[in-house]
């Protein structure tokens, strides 16, 4: 019973951000929306018995992400353009698809029989680092996506360095910064 | 009245929906980036809410996924935003409408 009324406060607070970010008309605005629903679903994560998933939540998800992504809209003051309108005709027929898509999984969803297995595994630290790294026990495949990730982080960040660059070898400008 | 998984199901589906109801007809470019992530994050509480249903060696799998995709999903964004900061300098603009020629 507590855990419904928990879990009826995080998701309200989760769609109501949510919506935030669809309505919202400045884009720092929206950012600010989305870290609020980002940490109410770290909190239903330690509701659901997966406290390691939801600080892995608060710290990337809330922390790293949107403060990159915080970042780079203050430094391209990407609300200075203020005649672009929010939403265009497209959206007349996006969003009743949408609506449409909702309701037919929500019909598959309602229909199929869904209950808490009473003995599953609550997701700690120990029982996460014993599945990825204990490669004896439970063999290498969590271990090789793992450092498939890591390479992938990797060569996330060579190509975001290459790509915001303006040319590789030669000295910043700086005219350009000052005129946004 | 007790929490059922029915409930988180119910809960992803409508962020996801949110998510790519954003994506789609919003026309900010950083709007867009956002409903992705949104809609990411949605995928993820369904996985674990999918994982509380299965017994415990099984269940374990579908709380490490979500930390894969959240990986997947900083490299994506990280990508994404220097993709962004590229066009804008060329366009000045953050109207997707504008970003028609793929043009550096």
């Amino acid at each position: 019973m507590l855990a419904l009324i928990y879990f009826l406060i995080l998701g309200v607070i989760a769609v109501g951000g949510a919506l935030c970010v669809l309505l919202s008309k400045h884009p720092l605005y929206g950012a600010l929306s989305l870290v609020v629903t980002m940490l109410s679903l770290a909190g239903i994560y330690g509701l659901l018995g997966s406290p390691f998933v939801g600080v892995v939540q608060v710290m990337v998800y809330a922390g790293a992400i949107m403060m990159l992504l915080t970042f780079v809209i203050m430094v391209l003051n990407g609300a200075r353009d203020n005649r672009t309108p929010r939403f265009d005709k497209i959206s007349l027929f996006v969003i009743p698809a949408i609506i449409l898509m909702a309701l037919m999984l929500s019909f598959l969803i309602l229909r199929t029989p869904l209950v808490f297995n009473p003995d599953t595994a609550r997701g700690t630290v120990s029982l996460t680092a014993a599945t990825l790294f204990d490669t004896s026990a439970s063999g290498p495949g969590y271990f090789l996506l793992f450092e498939a990730i890591g390479l992938l982080l990797l060569s996330a960040m060579a190509t975001a360095v290459i790509l915001a660059k303006k040319k590789l070898g030669s000295p910043e400008t700086s005219d350009s910064e000052e005129v946004h | 009245m007790e929490l059922q998984p029915v409930y988180i199901q119910i809960l992803a589906l409508i962020l996801f929906a949110l998510g790519i109801a954003v994506t789609l007809s919003r026309r900010n470019v950083f709007f867009v980036l956002m409903g992705i992530e949104l809609a990411l994050n949605a995928v993820n509480l369904s996985l674990v809410g999918f994982a509380k249903t299965l017994p415990a060696m099984t269940s374990i799998t579908g709380q490490i996924i979500p930390l894969f995709t959240i990986g997947v999903a900083a490299a994506e964004a990280c990508v994404g935003l220097a993709v962004v900061i590229l066009i804008f300098r060329s366009q000045d603009s953050v109207d997707i409408d504008t970003y028609s020629n793929m043009k550096g």
